[in-house]
């Protein structure tokens, strides 16, 4: 029991250090929002890649990095109603 | 990582770096420097450059001190005063989890890490520190922050000794925190702060909120330094699209706190305050303007400490530049109260990733989003208060983001009235594509490029080499001339008067004098009768013409003395310095002659025989002071130089002999500085016959040759004049073309960089009282033009084109280009032209600048481009809203192979890609246009209705294939439509690219790498054979053989892909009898993977790879061209030992550790490890980093010999040797 514990304080610790790591009960929607801000993430760190997405949509990088922080907000909309969780 | 280099290698090289800036700062890393050239810091790409800025009376120029690639992501660049020193230090914020403090050392001219601390992992990651740079305007601390959760504070401190401490991280973590901006809080001599914008999403995810949409809330976190850590101190709510800060200075400036930006508003907010003070961005008034708000892209802010006054450059996503002040009311010492808010609309200036004002001398540097960055003078600050007072606006409002203001608007100008232009700083970002051809028939080929955005795109001719202006060029008359000397008339004499032409072909020397013309000379002692071998002037002001028959002297009193050349010979070649003259005669014997200070030539009395012909000869020149020169080259027909001592003690002994690959044609001894010691050494420059240039050390002591170095120059004998630019001795070299060696003011390296002019036979230095260039001749015409800039290497020639260009085809058979372009959100010429001739005049009266925003519009052309006579031939608009995206040039078999040009476009596209509805409107279409008139003009041919818009053509054995979608099909050509011939093959999500080969086909995926298909021609089926096992998000391919496909994907990686030998053999069966047709499908996708061969990351989206070679006799390379206006070539080894040599190089100069120990050198600047660099996504494979080779070169000297004496059987010069040449071999 006390093994168990242990197991479990050390995955929250993880999950909090390292945002993003999955437990059991992982939603598919914390899932693809982990995946989407991890990618809106990684699109503002990279300068070309903007650059890119600012051509491609005739817009400005500053335009396109607004774009990701505020789709980092809920990037895969609301999350579903919690009642439909049951059986 | 070991050995993974199986079978091809590629060397990959930068050929030019990447423009696109990312962050730029002002610094003051030469105190000395401080008030008369202000420094700059910024970065580009993967590249840093310190720059200063130099303004002389009659222009301005931004100079680079150093550029140094740092081999990691740069994010943001910051520079801050620690209090008690005097220079500034740097900082660098990238993708390495790493904090890094740097300092200029100005002895060294490098770049020296104070400190480097770890805090995170490397990698652009979510919540690893480094998106955001905040320095604490008095330098105490720093602060980065990621996008979310993590921000770290590091403190700085001054000890007694000099020495800079710095402390341990400092977190100020939160979950679910999301950082839209960070800037540092002036607050005077109080405790450090910082101020961002956040967005707290947990209550939305958690369904707890009612809000659709977070709060977002400006937050200040204070740094305590007496109790060594960083807390939240203070969170007012602000503007849900807020989405820059900027920092109002404090203490004894202003009030500090806050600027924040949002879209339509700007607000200034502070601790203490009941509401913000806030004012609306105006808006644009134009005929063709609709209301919209406008959000700030970037800005600055400028603070005179001694005036106590500050302002704001705001700019809009128009490229607006507003000035905004603060009017306030002073309470106590350090105490203000802002009172209203003045916004005055100053210029409008291409889009910016950064502004930088500088004060002394008044400038503003404008580090432009796309296209070239610009620097300007000002002259004013829009201080006149009755100067368009319409563009003045007051606000005095306190109030949040929910109480609605009025909006404001205002008239632009389309000029510039407060600033003035004073330099453009040349830059290819955005490259949209690239094509390498040799459409003008010249040694080299030429880089046609597409480049620009919106009305500023350009279709540019790019050429390797400098520009040089030309002055004067006057025809001489039909004489072809071959040889020319400009001289002085004494040794003293500023200028020179002489011109000497001698034309070998008419026998006949020509004789030009300088004074406010160039005149002929009738009545000179030269002698005009037989062509001149060598002139020179020597001596103190005699004149040496050396023919075939004799050597005439002209002393100064204008005497004329003559030696006769023996009897049964005549000169062949000879070379003179100020005091000695060498003549080959065409006995195999060198005469030799010294000039004693009467003036008069005194001959060595035995005539050394040569081994064969005599050729070539060379003298250095009279060193500074001396009455000889050491050494003197002599070049035979035996394919051999020999060195000569041409002392007067030992006159032309035999040294050292040097074998060749070919018969020396010109030799020129020159004195150049070794930047490596800074001290002078002794070259021999040799021209070959077969165009082969070679450049060797004569050692000061012994004569022997060393460290000798070729270039193929062109396919004619080279000849060398060698001359002083710019302050250096370089050398003009002239075969097919003209080449200019000289070392590189930044890189200290040598350099041969052709000239981009005609072809030259001759040239010689030209000083003048008006002109001090090059004066050279062509056949018979004489040419005077200035002196190269050194450091240049690329010439640009360009044409304007309509709108953002996407894509081009060349004319198979005429040197043009078609050239597809479409501005999403933009009016279209026809909407544009039909609504302002609805509009009054007066509406009319208001200037449109920059192209109408007009949402889910789309402006769309195809143009045709003339690159040799820079024009453009003709323009086609599409009509519809539709919007080009491909295009090629395609020959059909059912049209006796006549080619038309093939557009494929969308209709009612949404700038962000998604599939339209096809009943009715939406879809693609495929257009077909006949070439008229040389290609000059297209005629519309019909076009045909596709379900999805169409994304890639290519011609295809007399038809085309169409990716329409997922689906490839091929198409042959109807008198009203295409004609669907066959279909079937499938790709996972859209083709984007199609390449073809025989009866293959590459199609690239969007996002799911490349699919070789086959085409079975007797059961008319396409059949996807192979696929890739990666996932690469496709930007650009080419097959660079029939099995081999090189392609570019979005993340910035290149990579190389191959079909397996017996797959391949397979798909190509005979018949429908094959195993192909039957193949199942492995896991999803086609029966057979791809092999990966190649792949490195390359920070920048390749948008162009293709299969060429880039000099003369050089071997294919694979050229590629970046977004952000990168230029590359991946060079491919031939010879196993080269690979294992460059392998071994980069794992001893990946030694950190041990480098660092040597003369304190560290090569990646930020930290980052190259090889997890260059493995971003997907391991190094296949590729050695040329980029990393190169920082060899700059290495100091006892870290250069320690990689060498780990390589085992390696010198420096001789691996320096190999690096260089590996470049010059096959590129520029």
């Amino acid at each position: 029991m006390a093994d168990k514990l242990r197991t479990q304080q050390q995955l929250e610790a993880l999950q909090n250090k390292y945002v993003g790591t999955g437990h059991a009960d992982t939603t598919k929607h914390e899932w693809t929002s982990n995946v989407m801000r991890d990618s809106y993430a990684s699109y503002q760190g990279h300068p070309s890649m903007m650059l890119y997405m600012a051509v491609g949509t005739n817009t400005n990088v500053e335009a396109v990095r607004r774009h990701c922080m505020e789709r980092m907000v809920l990037p895969v909309g609301p999350p579903p109603a919690m009642e439909e969780d049951e059986e | 990582m070991a050995n993974i280099h199986t079978s091809q290698v590629f060397y990959s090289l930068t050929l030019e770096a990447p423009s696109a800036p990312t962050a730029a700062c002002l610094c003051n890393v030469i105190p000395e420097l401080r008030t008369t050239e202000p420094q700059l810091f910024e970065a580009r790409g993967d590249k840093v450059y310190l720059k200063r800025l130099v303004v002389t009376d009659h222009d301005s120029k931004l100079e680079t001190i150093l550029e140094q690639n740092v081999f990691s992501i740069v994010r943001d660049v910051g520079s801050f005063k620690i209090p008690g020193t005097k220079e500034d230090f740097l900082t660098i914020s990238s993708d390495s989890g790493r904090m890094v403090m740097l300092r200029y050392d100005i002895e060294r001219n490098r770049l020296e890490e104070i400190h480097l601390e770890t805090f995170g992992k490397s990698g652009i990651r979510r919540t690893i520190p480094g998106q955001y740079l905040a320095v604490d305007p008095r330098g105490r601390c720093l602060m980065m922050a990621s996008v979310e959760k993590n921000k770290v504070c590091y403190i700085f401190q001054r000890r007694p000794s000099g020495e800079i401490t710095i402390s341990s991280p400092h977190e100020a973590n939160q979950s679910n925190l999301l950082c839209t901006d960070l800037c540092a809080l002036d607050t005077h001599w109080s405790h450090p702060m910082f101020a961002a914008i956040e967005v707290d999403y947990a209550a939305v995810e958690n369904g707890s909120s009612s809000h659709s949409i977070s709060q977002k809330s400006l937050n200040y976190y204070t740094v305590d330094l007496g109790l060594n850590h960083v807390a939240k101190s203070w969170t007012a709510p602000c503007d849900p699209t807020a989405n820059k800060i900027f920092t109002v200075p404090g203490g004894t400036e202003g009030p500090s706190g806050a600027l924040v930006c949002a879209e339509g508003r700007l607000y200034y907010m502070h601790k203490g305050m009941q509401a913000p003070l806030t004012i609306p961005i105006p808006q644009r008034q134009g005929a063709l303007e609709t209301a919209r708000s406008r959000y700030i892209v970037c800005g600055s802010m400028f603070c005179n400490k001694k005036r106590q006054s500050f302002f704001f450059l705001l700019q809009t996503d128009d490229g607006d530049v507003f000035k905004l002040t603060l009017e306030m009311t002073r309470v106590a010492k350090t105490k203000w109260t802002v009172d209203f808010l003045r916004l005055r609309y100053f210029e409008t200036l291409p889009l910016a990733r950064s502004m930088l004002i500088i004060q002394t001398p008044a400038f503003l540097y404008v580090l432009a989003e796309t296209g070239p960055s610009m620097l300007y003078h000002i002259m004013g600050l829009a201080d006149d208060e009755d100067f368009e007072p319409w563009n003045s606006f007051d606000s005095a409002t306190f109030a949040d983001h929910r109480h609605k203001l009025e909006p404001l608007s205002f008239r632009p100008r389309d000029r510039l009235k407060y600033l003035s232009h004073e330099l453009e700083i040349p830059a290819l970002h955005p490259l949209m594509r690239t094509d390498v051809e040799n459409l003008t028939g010249e040694d080299t080929p030429q880089i046609y490029a597409i480049q620009g955005r919106g009305h500023n795109s350009v279709f540019k001719t790019i050429r390797h080499g400098v520009s040089v202006e030309e002055i004067v060029a006057s025809p001489l008359g039909n004489v072809p001339y071959d040889k020319i000397w400009s001289m002085k008339r004494a040794v003293d004499d500023e200028y020179h008067y002489y011109i000497l032409l001698s034309s070998s072909y008419t026998d006949r020397t020509t004789v030009l004098g300088i004074g406010d013309e160039v005149e002929t000379l009738e009545d000179t002692s030269f002698l005009a009768s037989r062509a001149t071998i060598t002139a020179a002037q020597m001596g103190e002001d005699s004149h040496v013409q050396v023919h075939a028959r004799g050597v005439r002297t002209i002393s100064g009193n204008g005497a004329v003395a003559e030696w006769p050349c023996p009897t049964h010979c005549t000169i062949a070649v000879a070379a003179a310095n100020q005091r000695q003259l060498i003549l080959g005669l065409s006995s195999n014997e060198l005469a030799f002659f010294f000039m004693g200070t009467n003036g008069e030539l005194n001959a060595l009395e035995d005539f050394p025989e040569m081994s064969d012909r005599i050729t070539a000869i060379g003298i250095g020149p009279t060193p500074k002071g001396q009455q000889q020169a050491k050494y003197g080259v002599v070049g035979c027909e035996d394919k051999t130089i020999r060195v000569l001592s041409t002392d007067l003690d030992s006159p032309l002994e035999a040294r050292s002999v040097q074998a060749l690959s070919d018969v020396p044609t010109s030799i020129e001894v020159v004195e150049m500085v070794d930047p490596k010691s800074n001290g002078s050494v002794t070259y021999v420059h040799i021209g070959l016959k077969s165009g082969l240039y070679l450049r060797a050390i004569i050692d000061e002591a012994t004569g022997e040759l060393s460290d000798v170095r070729t270039k193929f120059l062109g396919h004619k004998p080279v000849r060398i004049f060698p001359m002083e630019i710019e302050g250096q001795q370089c050398v003009i070299c002239c075969s097919s073309r003209p080449w200019v060696g000289f070392n590189h003011p930044i890189s200290k390296l040598y350099t041969m960089t052709p000239l981009v002019t005609g072809p030259m036979t001759a040239a010689s230095s030209f000083i003048s009282e008006h002109i001090s260039g090059i004066c050279g001749i062509a056949d018979s015409d004489l040419r005077i033009f200035n002196p190269p800039r050194l450091g240049e290497r690329f010439v640009h020639e360009s044409v304007q084109l309509e709108n953002t260009p996407r894509n081009f085809v060349r004319n198979p058979w005429f040197p043009l280009y078609y050239v597809i372009e479409s501005d999403g959100n933009t009016l279209s010429k026809a909407t544009e032209n039909a609504l302002l001739s609805e509009m009054s005049d007066k509406q009319h009266a208001l200037p449109q600048i920059g192209q109408p925003f007009a949402p889910h519009h789309w402006a769309s052309c195809v143009q045709v481009v003339d690159p040799i006579n820079s024009k453009i031939e003709s323009t086609v608009y599409l009509e519809d809203n539709e919007t080009a995206l491909c295009c090629a040039c395609v020959g059909f078999e059912a049209r006796d192979w006549e080619v038309y040009l093939l557009v494929g476009t969308g209709q009612d596209m949404d700038v962000s890609v998604k599939e339209t509805g096809y009943q009715g409107r939406g879809g693609g279409f495929l257009h077909v246009y006949r070439l008229m008139d040389a290609g000059t003009r297209l005629e519309f041919l019909h076009k045909t209705r596709f379900p999805e818009p169409i994304h890639a053509i290519a011609g295809f054995q007399g038809r085309v294939a169409v990716g329409v979608g997922a689906e490839l099909l091929i198409y042959d050509i109807g008198t009203k439509a295409m004609l669907r011939k066959t279909r079937g093959a499938k790709v996972p999500n859209r083709i984007v690219t199609i390449n073809t080969m025989g009866n293959r086909l590459v199609c690239g995926d969007v996002a799911e790498s490349v699919s070789y298909v086959v085409y079975k021609p007797t059961a008319n089926r396409l059949i996807v054979f192979c696929d890739d096992f990666i996932r690469r998000w496709t930007t650009t391919n080419t097959m660079v053989d029939y099995e081999t496909t090189v392609g570019g994907d979005k993340f910035g990686n290149i990579w190389s892909v191959r079909c397996p030998e017996e797959v391949s053999a397979e798909a190509d069966e005979d018949g429908m009898g094959g195993f192909i047709v039957n193949e199942r499908s492995f896991l999803n996708g086609a029966p057979y993977r791809l092999d990966e061969k190649a792949h490195i990351f390359v920070n920048d989206v390749p948008m162009t790879v293709k299969r060429t070679p880039l000099v003369p006799g050089g071997q294919d390379v694979v050229f590629w061209s970046g977004i952000s206006g990168t230029m590359g070539a991946m060079i491919p080894f031939v010879a196993r030992q080269d690979v294992t040599f460059f392998h071994l190089l980069e794992i001893y100069m990946r030694n950190r550790k041990e480098l660092e120990q040597i003369d304190k050198c560290n090569p990646p600047l930020t930290g980052r490890d190259q090889l997890t660099y260059r493995g971003y996504y997907s391991p190094v494979r296949g590729f050695i980093d040329g980029d990393f080779c190169e920082r060899f070169l700059t290495l100091p000297p006892a870290a250069k010999q320690w990689v060498a004496t780990e390589m085992e059987n390696w010198e420096v010069p001789e691996i320096e040797k190999r690096i260089v040449e590996m470049r010059t071999r096959a590129a520029f």
